[in-house]
């Protein structure tokens, strides 16, 4: 391998700079990002999901100075809005439900109380919803009480900062950055691949592996080789956004909020300086004008800077990894950030990378593996994202009565179906989301069990009412006596004010 | 605020009063059918997981049994059994006359005069965060890195007929085996049978004469014994591996048959005295039309020979089994029928296959797949009598499983140089499943692994055979290179040193035997 080009500068391209800089030696030749300096990054709040910390350790990143750097906050969870109908909520949580790991049929017996009347939420069984709820955080993974084994959390950030933070570090450990347009991407005659690079000043860069993170139009991956896109707006339909910065007023809330909206939703995503904001929407319902005037009417303090509008089309690359090209972020697919999983997915595909990591011929069994990979971890958490739309009671607006009668993809027709039977989780090899997000999700939506499972009735009911209670107030105590998220952050990583 | 959102939609009816038995058409009654070892393994287990009170369990066992293997193997996976019965280990071995299994030799597979372990452990840790055998794959290579059973603590304990239990800290290297046991299956037969009747299991010693259908949807409405009487349940589980059911079989789904990728359809066994030190390992010997097996029992030794009729003759194979015992023959050989292939549906309607399938005992996965499929019907435990979506989901899983095992059974006769018999010539050169030949190419790229859903055995079993079998890649990771050449020499030279010498320190098999579970049962074999 005689270097690694990367082209584009975003979240993903300096993700990838980063972790190739940590793992690759000296032997595999330069890595040099190429950043066009006219394409800004897409540079909204940014929340994502607790494997973010694994890939912040597989860099060595400290925490606090990550969340000093990123304006980073905590986030616990997800809070929708209106999403099964208008003026409900419900929490989607990190972590699993009880006090232990093991309680693997909590919900059933949880039903099974429910059924006999008890009125307790299955919300007040997850340590991570009642501590966000309370604004009540830890920021520590191991060495607290055992407890602390079912919380689990991940943050928000600047994206932008974060792409900094990461060009900081990959540059310290020899990446180089050109900032230049690239103009054309030159393909070798005998096999497709890519060669070379020629840039807007005449140079051009040639490498044995090219890494796609242009954004959404696919500079290498689609303009150049042609690999071809799967649309997938028939199932999620919206395909624009429009963001916008807000200032912050009150406590920050250590969880994202999406709020169902007329034509889409609303994100809100709490930074240490300010609150990042967005409305997703599907254009055949609504106006740009009408969705900025929306979101702009829907802060929680003055807007910031002017709207910014954002297209795109929900699917992915026939082949994320194609010749000796491989596409990360928006250049591989496009999926909303509904479920924060847009780093997630950067961070997988760069796993796949690290674990398949190609001589100079790209072997075309690696390639057939990681897409094999990668399709299906798609796959899997576009199912999860299709599921929040499907299935709501919503009939106000026509984008919602489409939703509610769409045909869904089977996969996920079959666990729906499962639930609604017996409450039962079906769970496949390639799901990124575990039973307990599931199950957060769809009891969330209202989709309730015709049947708890009836093993629950061998149980002694006066003994189950009994350590429900106490689970209960374990899990209260605990998150009461946590730290809030501002104590939390004012001790550990508060930014200093510029 | 927390929410409090409507009750539940319930559509059936709802006792509010004491919430029990709301669900007034669940299974109430299950009767299993066969009493071998899979039988009162499933009775047992059953017997743990349901009241009495709420779930009543039945084993019928046909008192004209064939005759059934001499011993059964089972993996560490039956370290959960034991937790979960409570079952003392001491005690369990004593009463059938049970060895340890670190795992078995594979003789002459690849081609003959070559032979390799596959053991049961976890790989060494990864260095620079690429996994340890891309390490060793790059010495190799390079003519350096000693064996790849060196590296692996329940190896070379094996080979030394060494034996004793792994250590909790992480820190050991001998923390990083598991183990499994060789058991007298008529014995281990018993003891879960004491077991499951001890815990509520009634036991009707009948054949069954007929097996009635409802006439309206084809369920099994009750089995029908010799002497007139019946035995209905709600759901019936069936243990008997396809023998000894009355031949009319219309509530049996059809077979799907894998014997074009696994040959074996026949076997014969005999127990022999055993001869030399205990070997806490089983062997499987290929040979000129199948495989045969050795493995050692406390009291005996049981000697096999799984072979392909269509390659040999039973007279054939039974003069190639008794030209080659490791000693004293104690008994006629008997017969055994291997089926390789799954039902279609393992659960049909009321009736659920067990230990149907009879994928042939090349891996010890007989108890393995009982246990799971037991574990699995309490995680699927029908809502109703008639629960098509736990069916469904029970059915989808267990049919991964079952193919995963068999890619797993496929890659030893496939990954051979031998060509010295038609079997042989018919093994390398046939076909194989598309999932298996997708794993062996990438891994003869450059050493990866694919792990599919569903998967039993680990990264350490796919390379101990892998590589057994002489499939070596022809790169690995170049990841590993970031380590100087020297460096990964030194830790992997390091890394064998210490596990030799912490080997070395562990006693005998035959003598950690003695002082700990020696068999206090002398029956006949």
């Amino acid at each position: 391998m005689r270097g690694v080009a990367i082209v584009g500068g975003g979240t993903a391209g300096w993700m990838a700079a980063a972790i190739l800089a940590r793992r690759l030696g000296s032997g595999f030749g330069s890595i040099q990002v190429v950043e066009s300096p006219e394409i800004g990054t897409i540079g909204v709040g940014e929340a994502t999901i607790p494997p973010i910390r694994l890939f912040n350790d597989a860099l060595g990143l400290d925490q606090s100075d990550f969340l000093r750097q990123t304006q980073g906050t905590l986030k616990l969870g997800i809070e929708f809005r209106n999403w099964a109908r208008i003026g409900h909520e419900y929490f989607h949580p990190f972590g699993v439900h009880g006090t232990s790991a093991e309680q693997i049929s909590l919900h059933q017996e949880w039903l099974k109380l429910r059924q006999m009347g008890e009125k307790h939420s299955f919300e007040d069984y997850s340590l991570n919803t009642v501590a966000a709820r309370r604004g009540r955080v830890s920021g520590a993974g191991a060495g607290e009480a055992e407890l602390w084994s079912v919380y689990s959390y991940a943050f928000h950030f600047d994206a932008s900062l974060y792409a900094q933070y990461l060009r900081g570090y990959a540059q310290a450990r020899g990446v180089s950055r050109i900032e230049r347009k690239v103009v054309r991407v030159e393909l070798r005659g005998e096999d497709g691949f890519i060669r070379a690079l020629h840039l807007d000043d005449g140079t051009q860069i040639e490498a044995d592996l090219f890494i796609d993170c242009s954004g959404f139009r696919g500079l290498l991956i689609e303009q150049a080789l042609h690999t071809g896109y799967e649309d997938w707006t028939h199932w999620l339909p919206c395909d624009r956004a429009v963001a916008v910065p807000c200032e912050s007023a009150g406590a920050l809330t250590p969880f994202t909020r999406s709020t169902a909206r007329t034509a889409g939703w609303q994100w809100r995503i709490p930074l240490q300086h300010r609150i990042g904001n967005g409305y997703v929407y599907c254009s055949r319902f609504i106006s740009d004008d009408e969705a900025a005037a929306t979101l702009l009417a829907n802060l929680d303090g003055k807007a910031q800077a002017e709207p910014r509008f954002l297209r795109f089309t929900t699917g992915r690359r026939t082949k994320f990894w194609n010749k000796n090209c491989i596409a990360l972020g928006l250049a591989g697919g496009f999926l909303e950030p509904l479920e924060s999983t847009s780093i997630h997915l950067i961070q997988k595909g760069l796993t796949h990378l690290l674990n398949l990591f190609p001589d100079r011929n790209c072997a075309p069994v690696l390639l057939d593996e990681f897409n094999r990979l990668a399709i299906n971890e798609y796959e899997r958490i576009r199912d999860f994202i299709i599921l929040h739309y499907k299935a709501t009671a919503r009939e106000d607006a026509p984008l919602w009565s489409y939703c509610r009668g769409m045909d869904i993809p089977e996969a996920l027709d079959y666990k729906i179906r499962h639930f609604r039977a017996s409450g039962r989780v079906v769970r496949y090899g390639s799901d990124l989301f575990a039973a307990s997000n599931w199950i957060a999700v769809l009891m969330g939506q209202e989709i309730w069990p015709e049947r708890y499972d009836t093993l629950m009735d061998q149980r002694d009911t006066g003994q189950l009412q009994a350590s429900m209670r106490r689970m209960r107030r374990t899990i209260r105590q605990a998150a009461e006596a946590a730290p809030s998220h501002e104590e939390y952050l004012a001790a550990h990583c508060r930014t200093v004010p510029q | 605020m927390p929410r409090t959102g409507p009750a539940p939609n319930w559509t059936r009816q709802i006792s509010r009063r004491t919430g029990l038995d709301v669900h007034s058409d669940r299974i109430r009654s299950i009767a299993i059918v066969g009493g071998g070892a899979a039988g009162w393994l499933a009775a047992a287990t059953l017997a743990r997981l349901l009241k009495p009170a709420f779930c009543e369990v039945r084993l019928l066992d046909s008192g004209q049994q064939l005759p059934g293997p001499i011993s059964e193997s089972a993996l560490p996976s039956f370290h959960r059994l034991n937790s979960l019965l409570g079952i003392n280990e001491q005690d369990l071995m004593q009463r059938t006359s049970a060895t340890f299994k670190l795992g078995a030799q594979f003789v002459d597979w690849s081609r003959p005069g070559e032979s390799y372990f596959h053991s049961f452990g976890s790989l060494a840790a990864k260095l620079e965060a690429v996994a340890f055998h891309h390490h060793w794959l790059r010495l190799h290579q390079a003519g350096l890195g000693g064996a790849f059973e060196d590296y692996s603590p329940a190896t070379v304990a094996a080979k030394q007929g060494r034996f004793a239990r792994p250590v909790a800290d992480r820190q050991s290297v001998l923390s990083r085996y598991s183990y499994g046991y060789h058991f007298h299956a008529a014995s281990l037969s018993v003891y879960l049978r004491e077991y499951a009747q001890a815990h509520g299991v009634t036991r009707i010693e009948r054949p069954i004469a007929e097996v009635r259908l409802r006439a309206e949807d084809g369920f099994v409405d009750a089995l029908q014994l010799d002497d007139g009487s019946s035995v209905r349940a709600d759901l019936y589980v069936d243990c008997t591996g396809g023998q000894n059911l009355p031949c009319q079989q219309p509530y049996r789904s059809p077979h799907i048959d894998w014997s074009h990728w696994l040959p074996c359809d026949r076997a014969l066994a005999l127990p022999c005295r055993g001869e030399g030190p205990l070997p806490p390992y089983s062997q499987s010997i290929a040979r000129s039309s199948g495989w045969q097996w050795r493995v050692p029992l406390q009291h005996c030794s049981d000697s096999g020979y799984a072979y392909a009729s269509r390659f040999t003759s039973d007279d054939q194979a039974t003069a190639l089994l008794l030209s080659d015992l490791p000693g004293v023959a104690l008994a006629q050989p008997r017969l055994l029928r291997l089926s390789p292939g799954r039902p279609a549906r393992f659960w049909d309607r009321n009736w659920l296959v067990l230990a149907g399938s009879a994928l042939e005992p090349l891996e010890s996965t007989g108890l393995h797949l009982v246990q799971t499929g037991i574990a699995r019907l309490m995680t699927f435990f029908p809502v109703s009598r008639f629960s098509p979506n736990d069916l469904e989901e029970y059915n989808r899983l267990t049919i991964m499983e079952h193919e995963r095992i068999r890619d797993f059974l496929i890659l030893h006769y496939k990954a051979t140089a031998r060509g010295d018999s038609p079997f042989w010539t018919y093994c390398r050169n046939m076909s194989i499943t598309d999932t298996l030949r997708a794993k062996i190419e990438l891994f003869k790229d450059s050493g990866r692994l694919s792990v599919l859903e569903e998967e039993h055995f680990g990264d350490e079993s796919w390379l101990s055979v892998l590589l057994g079998q002489s499939l070596t890649p022809s790169g690995y990771d170049p990841l590993a290179d970031v380590l100087g050449i020297e460096e990964v020499t030194a830790a992997l030279g390091f890394m064998r040193a210490k596990i030799r010498t912490a080997v070395d320190a562990l006693p005998m098999h035959e003598q950690f035997i003695e002082q700990q579970c020696q068999a206090n049962f002398m029956g006949a074999p």
